[in-house]
Parts: structure tokens; C-alpha cells; sequence
């Protein structure tokens, strides 16, 4: 199964352009594929079931009454919640390796892009739950929303409709199956972008058939391995008991799934709603311009940008975890000081 | 009032850490747990003589209690004896009747269907509060028409002290002392929290091992294939 390189060149999409010795972390953005077909598969099932009016009714009809309900509930619930680890992970990894840089600008641009679609879905599909928190989150994002001025306040007017009300759910049910689309664009269009900029291998190509494919098929296997014990065993992992509680339960503090718990309290930097929807846009850019902001010019990362990397990603976990606000606060402004003063003077020094 | 809340809060968790020391352990709790059909049976009487006075179950049919191991004639048997708000006795496909709606000392008495799935570490909860009620430890000023309960969070509860020893009689025979009822009305309401529990964690166990296995072949393979092809 040797191939020559000009094989690779007649049938782009079969011929893998990595050397064999290929790292496990490379089928991440497979495992995500697999867990957003997944997503679409059983969102299209629980849409069917769905009743916006009647949220919270809806789901404790889909895993009470509907046959297999409750699988396909758990199907969608932790393949969401894998999806975000998957993509955290990625993400991770690009910034570990400065995988961001040159040729994978584009690249990175689209994985920042997916991370924004799939976080804006993610919220509606803790929204549509109809819970105590979802409930609140939705009250507070559309208040926020509809007191921007010009244009975004007649996109947020469009997409809500109003101040949160009966049918404001049946409005966002739109939006979450419109944006699930996204991402499957997103990620054959990363994909894409990540091959192009690979340099073209040396010496002999190898075939995808049987080498890569053999690779792919233990990495999925091993997903499915771990799905499966998390759906089985710990369902709601991540999710607060809050999330269980009707909508028209008032809690004190909203308790947010753990993929947009950071998010969340990030968002909180700038007190106002208004202000968290700022920070929230701010972040974003922050690493949509993540390749202007290193100075490295093509050197290899070193010590201490791998180490202030790691200290980011415990900043982050750490963001998720904090319920202080005061903690909050340092490990949100640590994410900025990170990006927008860290690594600009790090990466600068480390190319001289 | 917030001071006192508090207090009552930290009274409470010591407090309900001593009780934790005495929870029964549960079948329905840990991976490989099942709801216990028998215990569920028992916490059926317990809610329908003691918690149905006040606490709906709306999300439930009584058709649905097959899942507790009744079988047909039994459920029909209970739904019939269930007079609805129209005068005609309840079918099986109807949803469990609810109390009248009422208030007590301002607090309106939650809906139990999700009650387990809604608090953390619900099953154990659910039986720590039932057996939390004890007299206002020395200092705690009582809000009027609320009761002192160690596991409650605030210590203060407008629900009264109900569970006590033969407040149902058991059709298995079982002694029906205070710490027995509390027990399986937390067995029975995990069940109606999560009814699928069971069959979960048999699908966990069964795709696990398929999974796994795969997962060890699939790994074989791959080594094989990239030792032939390297």
C-alpha cells in the first residue's frame, strides 16, 4: 500500500501528506467531526420531540415518555460536552505549538471562528433546556441585547424579538439548528486550510488505506469507549443539579454547563450586561489576532512561552472552577494579560 | 437575619455531617447501582399515605410504575382507586392527581418528580432531610411556622416533621420504623427522578465491554499495520 507523492496529487482527499509515526492528537479534529455528526444526528431527533413552549415539559417528556428518549437525550448532552473537550484540546495544542503562525493563520482563524459557533450554540442548548438557569441566562442575555445601539441592537431585536418571553424559546430553537450547520462547514473547511499549509512531505507519502484509517478507527474506537462510560455513568458530568430545576425557579447565581462556565465568568469582568457581552466579543478578537500578536518570526516556542501556555490553560480551568468573584476578576484579567502584553514581549525575545 | 441564615447554615452542615455517618447505603447509588424494586414498592406507599397530601409527581403516569415491577392488574387496581377532580376513578394513562394546591407557611411544596436529580447527591439528601427534623439547637430563633432540619440548607423549613415510625404499613411486611420509610421514599423518588437508571447503567456495562474490546483490537491492528508499513 506504498504510494508515490504524484498519487497523492490525483486523489488529494485519500492520500494522508503525514509522514507515517503520525501523533494521536492529529485524529482530534476527526473525533470532533464524528461528535458533531453525532450532535446533528440526535439533535434532529430531539427537534422533533421538542416544544418550545413547554421547555423543561418537553425534555422530561423526551426522557420520561418517548421510546429511547432518554439515550438520545444522553447522545446529544455528552456529545456536547466531548465536542467542547475536543475543541478545547485543539485549540490547546495550536497554542502549545504555535501551530497559529504562518500558513496555519488560516487554520487557526477558522478553529477561533468554530469555537465562537459552537459556544453560541452551546448557550442556546442550555437556553432551549428550559432549567432555572437557562431561564435566568436568557432573561439577562436579551435584556443586554436589546439596549445595544444601531445596528446589533436590530440583529439582537431580530434574533430575540423582545424581552424574553413565551415564544422567545421557539425564536432561539432557529438559531441553535441554523448555527449546528455551521460547524460541519467550519471543520471540512479547517481541514482543508491545515492541508494546504502543511508543507508537502518528503520522500514517499503513505497511503490513508490501510495505514491512517487504521489509526482513525482506533482513535474513534476509543471515543466511543469513553462516551459511552460517560453517558452510562455520569450523565449530567459538568452540569450542575440546577440545570434540573424548572424555569420558574429564581436562582441566586446561575449555574452554567463547565464548557461555558469560563465563558461565563469572563464575562463578568465588565459588571453589566452589556459589558459581558463586550468582554465576551473582546476575548474573541483577542484570538481571532492571535497570529499578529506573536513576534516570533517562524522560531521554534521555548521555555517560557510553553510555560506561560500551561499557566494559561490552568488560568482557564481555574476561571471555570472559581465562584469567587474577586477570583474571577484575577483569572480573567490573567487571560488578557496573557495574549495582549505576555505574548507579544515573550514571543519577541525568544526570536532574538 | 442573613447572620442567622448563615449560622443556621454551618450549624447545619456540621451537623449534617454527623448524619451522614448514619445514611443507609442506597442500591440505586454508584455506577453500577439499580433501583431496588422492592424498596421503590415500599416508597410508593410511604409518598402515596404520607408525601401525596401535599407533594404532586406530575411528570408520572401511573402506568409508568412499571418500572417499579407492578404489573398491569396492580396499577390498574391503584389508578382505580383514585378518584379524579371529575368524580370518574383514574386510568392507568393518567398523570399521578395532585394535591389541591396550598401553601404552607408561605412555602409552596415542590413537585417531587425531579426532586432527586435537582439536588446534589439527591438520594442521600432526600433521606437526611426526612430524618433531619430535631428541635432548634439553643440560639437558633425560629422564622414562625418553620421547622429545624439539619440537612436543609438555612436549617429552617416550612415543611413539617412527617415521616414517623408506622405511618404506612408495609404490604412485604417490612417494619415501617421512621429510618425504613425515609429510606425507600428516597429509593422510590430516585426512580421517578431518573427511571431509566437501571437500564442506563446495564447499556453502560454491556457497550463498555463491547467498546473496550474494540478499542484493544483496533489498537492491535494498528500497531500491525504501522509496523508493516514504517
Amino acid at each position: 500500500m506504498q504510494s508515490e507523492a504524484k498519487q497523492g496529487v490525483a486523489c488529494p482527499y485519500l492520500i494522508k501528506d503525514r509522514a507515517p509515526g503520525g501523533a494521536w492528537h492529529a485524529t482530534l479534529p476527526t473525533l470532533l467531526g464524528a461528535l458533531l455528526a453525532l450532535l446533528l444526528a440526535s439533535g434532529a431527533v430531539l427537534a422533533v420531540y421538542y416544544n418550545p413552549r413547554d421547555a423543561y415539559g418537553a425534555v422530561q417528556m423526551i426522557n420520561r415518555e418517548v421510546n429511547g428518549g432518554w439515550l438520545v437525550l444522553g447522545y446529544h448532552n455528552t456529545g456536547a460536552s466531548l465536542a467542547f473537550l475536543a475543541l478545547y484540546a485543539q485549540l490547546f495544542r495550536l497554542l502549545l505549538t504555535r501551530g497559529y503562525r504562518g500558513p496555519a493563520r488560516f487554520a487557526w482563524m477558522l478553529w477561533v471562528k468554530l469555537l465562537a459557533v459552537l459556544l453560541l450554540s452551546g448557550w442556546l442548548g442550555f437556553v432551549l433546556q428550559g432549567g432555572a438557569g437557562g431561564a435566568l441566562s436568557l432573561t439577562h442575555a436579551s435584556d443586554a441585547a436589546l439596549t445595544l445601539p444601531g445596528f446589533p441592537g436590530a440583529v439582537a431585536l431580530w434574533i430575540f424579538g423582545g424581552p424574553s418571553g413565551p415564544g422567545t424559546l421557539a425564536r432561539l430553537l432557529v438559531f441553535h439548528v441554523l448555527l449546528a450547520a455551521c460547524p460541519v462547514w467550519v471543520i471540512c473547511w479547517a481541514r482543508c486550510a491545515a492541508r494546504r499549509a502543511r508543507p508537502a512531505p518528503e520522500g514517499r507519502a503513505v497511503a490513508f488505506w490501510p495505514v491512517y484509517a487504521s489509526q482513525y478507527f482506533a482513535a474513534l474506537a476509543a471515543l466511543a469507549l469513553f462516551f459511552t462510560l460517560l453517558l452510562a455513568f455520569a450523565p449530567h458530568w459538568g452540569q450542575s443539579a440546577q440545570a434540573m430545576l424548572p424555569g420558574d425557579v429564581l436562582p441566586m447565581v446561575i449555574s452554567y454547563p463547565w464548557y461555558l462556565q469560563p465563558v461565563a465568568h469572563l464575562a463578568g469582568l465588565i459588571p453589566g450586561d452589556g459589558g459581558a457581552i463586550l468582554v465576551v466579543i473582546l476575548a474573541a478578537a483577542t484570538l481571532y489576532a492571535l497570529p499578529w500578536l506573536d513576534r516570533s518570526n517562524g522560531a521554534p516556542p521555548g521555555r517560557l512561552y510553553r510555560g506561560l501556555t500551561l499557566l494559561l490553560g490552568l488560568d482557564v480551568l481555574a476561571l471555570g472552577w472559581a465562584s469567587a468573584p474577586v477570583l474571577q476578576i484575577i483569572f480573567g484579567i490573567w487571560f488578557f494579560i496573557h495574549f495582549l502584553v505576555l505574548t507579544p514581549l515573550v514571543t519577541a525575545a525568544e526570536a532574538k | 437575619m442573613r447572620v442567622l441564615l448563615m449560622s443556621g447554615l454551618a450549624l447545619g452542615l456540621l451537623a449534617g455531617g454527623a448524619a451522614q455517618a448514619q445514611t443507609p447505603s442506597f442500591p440505586s447509588s454508584g455506577a453500577f447501582g439499580h433501583i431496588d424494586d422492592e424498596a421503590a414498592q415500599r416508597g410508593l406507599a410511604v409518598y402515596q399515605g404520607v408525601c401525596a397530601s401535599c407533594h404532586s409527581l406530575n411528570q408520572l403516569h401511573y402506568r409508568d410504575l412499571a418500572g417499579i415491577g407492578l404489573d398491569t392488574a396492580q396499577i390498574a387496581g391503584l389508578a382505580n382507586a383514585v378518584k379524579l377532580a371529575t368524580g370518574q376513578p383514574a386510568t392507568p394513562d393518567d398523570v399521578f392527581k395532585a394535591p389541591a394546591a396550598m401553601s404552607m407557611g408561605g412555602a409552596v411544596p415542590p413537585d417531587l418528580s425531579s426532586i432527586v436529580a435537582q439536588r446534589r447527591d439527591g438520594t442521600r439528601y432526600i433521606y437526611r432531610f426526612l430524618t433531619g427534623f430535631a428541635p432548634a439547637p439553643a440560639g437558633v430563633t425560629m422564622l414562625p411556622g418553620h421547622y429545624y432540619n439539619r440537612a436543609y440548607p438555612g436549617g429552617q423549613v416550612a415543611m413539617p416533621p412527617v415521616l414517623r415510625d408506622n405511618a404506612v404499613t408495609y404490604a412485604d411486611g417490612t417494619k415501617a420504623t421512621q429510618a425504613q420509610e425515609a429510606a425507600d421514599v428516597a429509593e422510590f423518588l430516585t426512580w421517578a427522578s431518573d427511571p431509566n437508571l437501571t437500564a442506563r447503567h446495564v447499556l453502560g456495562i454491556r457497550a463498555g465491554i463491547f467498546f473496550a474490546f474494540l478499542t484493544l483490537v483496533a489498537l492491535a491492528t494498528k500497531r500491525r499495520i504501522w509496523k508493516q508499513e514504517g
